[in-house]
């Protein structure tokens, strides 16, 4: 077997030109190398748009509400149907809708050494849109003290703006959460007062939050008003610079935070540019498999009358095309590796610059790539082999 | 296995063999295992189209060729295979060496296609026989058509067979080579008890033949 294989070995390599294979070899890892980047880029793209470390965990809740025109003046809430339509949208993970008080509330302090007055309104929200972890944000009827969250927002408002102009003390968030104040709610019957607490801050949301049980409950029995419609709700998303909520947003006359949303722009201008590298991979994809095909038929080509001899003296199809492939194939291994592991050093080097860009990236291949790599080691197989027995086929008689 | 030819013509030359008395040609003929046949035909008779033919390098005839029981249209490209490495072997007139081996390498492929039938040292044996062991390790390509010739005709008895098939095997070598290649075949087709078509220009006794045809 081995003398055989030796032989046939000669014979062949005698045939077929170094050069040409040299010249195949290099078309060919090149060819395997910009598709292998090309998928790579791609899964690095998807990476930046979607892994946990890019993300910024506010950017993923909006608020959204109906746009104030002239023409929906007083008449804001969001119909069911159009709740329905938002949650059915792909981009669209969930819907949280934020419910207001139907009641008139004021909040002041107990402290005659620190007073304040303000009249006041609460929303509440299912707790999975919370980002405020606390034991605390429980309520039952019964229980003495309302917890609440307060958007960041109000208190810089009062630390950089209004305490300054009222010549009053500035407030950490730490100092907010001891002090407990009076909830003064109107009823038909006169006042309730009740004791609040703010247990947390929020970024996510700009209002005053109550749990969602005390919000029932407080409706249920001082509501004044009747309207049940949410005029805002809060969705959460993937993707808030997808330029497809962007567009729905606008088509349904709604309106968000606009800085959120802002980086659809740019999506749309890499959305195109990507899909223009993958136009150009799919070309050079069919570029690499012509370059191949050809090198096999080239090389079988030049060595034709020799496997014409070969069969001639009796070898069998069988034995040819063990040999051939054992001959053709290997290479495509060799240079299937040879590719990956560039790629793999190219995506480390990237990956490492990309961190002083605070981009993050995975610095290892992804699992795209190496699947690729392997459709294409089957293809090249697929090639080598059809091309080999076609040849074989066509010298027997 | 025995061979039969029958009502055999081959296509382009039909015209030209109605007319004309052949042993062979549309005749209905058989060759017992083990019968040493000498074909004798003059230059443009189809000599190596036959040969050809009984091989199955053409197959533009009429009529049958039977290798045992099997028709030759019938072979399959793997069973051809099978037959070209333990049934017949051949010494082409223009004898078909790869001219990049050397003629060891020419002799050695044969030997190890199949199962080998001789040991290497065989090679040198038979190669002292013919007086060709100095140019063993040179390129075919290079080597006189008379070293050729003995090199073709020891590849061909590396390997298993029942019949040989020889087409002009011994056109440039001298009497004495002739002689002793003669004698070498003889010996190897002994051995495995085969029979073998010769082809060739004009009478001869190379051989004690058992049947002497016209074609």
């Amino acid at each position: 077997m081995q003398a055989w294989n030796n032989i046939l070995k000669k014979i062949i390599k005698t045939a077929s030109g170094r050069l040409r294979l040299i010249l195949a070899i290099i078309g060919l890892s090149v060819a395997l190398l910009l598709i292998l980047s090309a998928v790579q880029l791609q899964a690095n793209y998807n990476d930046l748009l979607h892994s946990k470390s890019n993300q910024d965990s506010i950017a993923n809740f909006l608020v959204v509400n109906k746009q104030l025109t002239n023409a929906n003046y007083g008449n804001t809430t969001l119909s069911t149907t159009a709740i329905d339509d938002l949650k059915k949208q792909p981009f669209v993970d969930a819907v949280g809708i934020l419910t207001p008080s139907r009641f008139k509330a004021s909040i002041e302090s107990f402290s005659s050494q620190f007073p304040f007055y303000t009249d006041i309104s609460f929303e509440s929200v299912p707790a999975a849109f919370i980002d405020v972890d606390s034991t605390q944000w429980q309520w039952q009827p019964g229980n003495d003290i309302v917890p609440m969250i307060a958007p960041n927002l109000f208190l810089d408002f009062y630390n950089f703006q209004f305490s300054l102009s009222q010549n009053l003390p500035q407030l950490t968030q730490e100092i907010v959460k001891m002090i407990i104040f009076k909830v003064n709610i109107q009823t038909p019957n006169g006042v309730v007062s009740l004791k609040g607490k703010v247990v947390g801050f929020s970024d996510r949301i700009t209002s005053l939050l109550v749990p969602e049980s005390f919000m029932q409950w407080a409706n249920n029995n001082y509501g004044t008003l009747n309207n049940a419609q949410p005029s805002r709700v809060v969705i959460r998303t993937k993707d808030p610079g997808n330029p497809a909520l962007v567009q729905y947003l606008k088509d349904h006359q709604l309106t968000t935070d606009a800085d959120k949303t802002r980086f659809s722009k740019y999506r749309q201008i890499v959305n195109v540019v990507v899909q223009i590298s993958g136009v150009t991979g799919g070309i050079l994809l069919l570029f690499a498999l012509l370059i191949f095909s050809l090198f096999i038929q080239l090389t079988i080509a030049s060595c034709k009358e020799e496997i014409q001899l070969l069969v001639t003296l009796g070898a069998a199809p069988k034995q040819l095309r063990k040999f051939l492939m054992r001959r053709f194939f290997p290479p495509n291994v060799l240079i299937i590796i040879g590719t990956l592991i560039i790629v793999a050093i190219i995506q480390y080097l990237v990956a490492l610059r990309l961190q002083k860009l605070y981009m993050f990236i995975n610095p290892t291949l992804s699992i795209y790539t190496f699947a690729t790599a392997l459709l294409f080691l089957l293809i090249l197989w697929l090639v080598n082999y059809t091309t080999i027995q076609r040849y074989i086929q066509k010298e027997n008689l | 296995m025995q061979l039969q030819i029958q009502q055999v013509v081959p296509i382009p030359l039909k015209p030209n063999l109605l007319n004309r008395q052949s042993d062979i040609w549309l005749k209905g003929i058989t060759f017992l295992p083990g019968t040493r046949v000498k074909i004798k035909a003059a230059s443009g008779t189809g000599k190596t189209t036959f040969i050809h033919f009984l091989y199955h390098l053409r197959n533009d005839y009429e009529g049958n060729i039977f290798w045992g029981d099997t028709d030759l249209q019938n072979f399959t490209p793997a069973l051809l295979a099978q037959h070209r490495q333990q049934k017949i072997s051949i010494v082409f007139q223009d004898l078909r060496l790869f001219p990049n081996l050397t003629a060891w390498e020419n002799i050695e492929l044969k030997r190890v296609m199949q199962q080998p039938l001789y040991p290497e040292s065989t090679i040198k044996e038979m190669a002292e026989q013919l007086g060709i062991t100095k140019i063993l390790y040179q390129r075919a390509g290079i080597c006189s058509y008379g070293e050729q010739q003995r090199i073709a005709i020891i590849r061909a008895l590396m390997q298993p067979f029942e019949w040989l098939l020889m087409d002009e095997p011994f056109s440039h070598l001298d009497q004495e080579n002739t002689r002793k290649a003669a004698a070498l075949i003889t010996e190897e087709c002994n051995k495995r008890n085969a029979g073998f078509i010769l082809t060739d220009l004009d009478d001869d006794n190379y051989f004690t033949y058992h049947q002497n045809l016209v074609l």
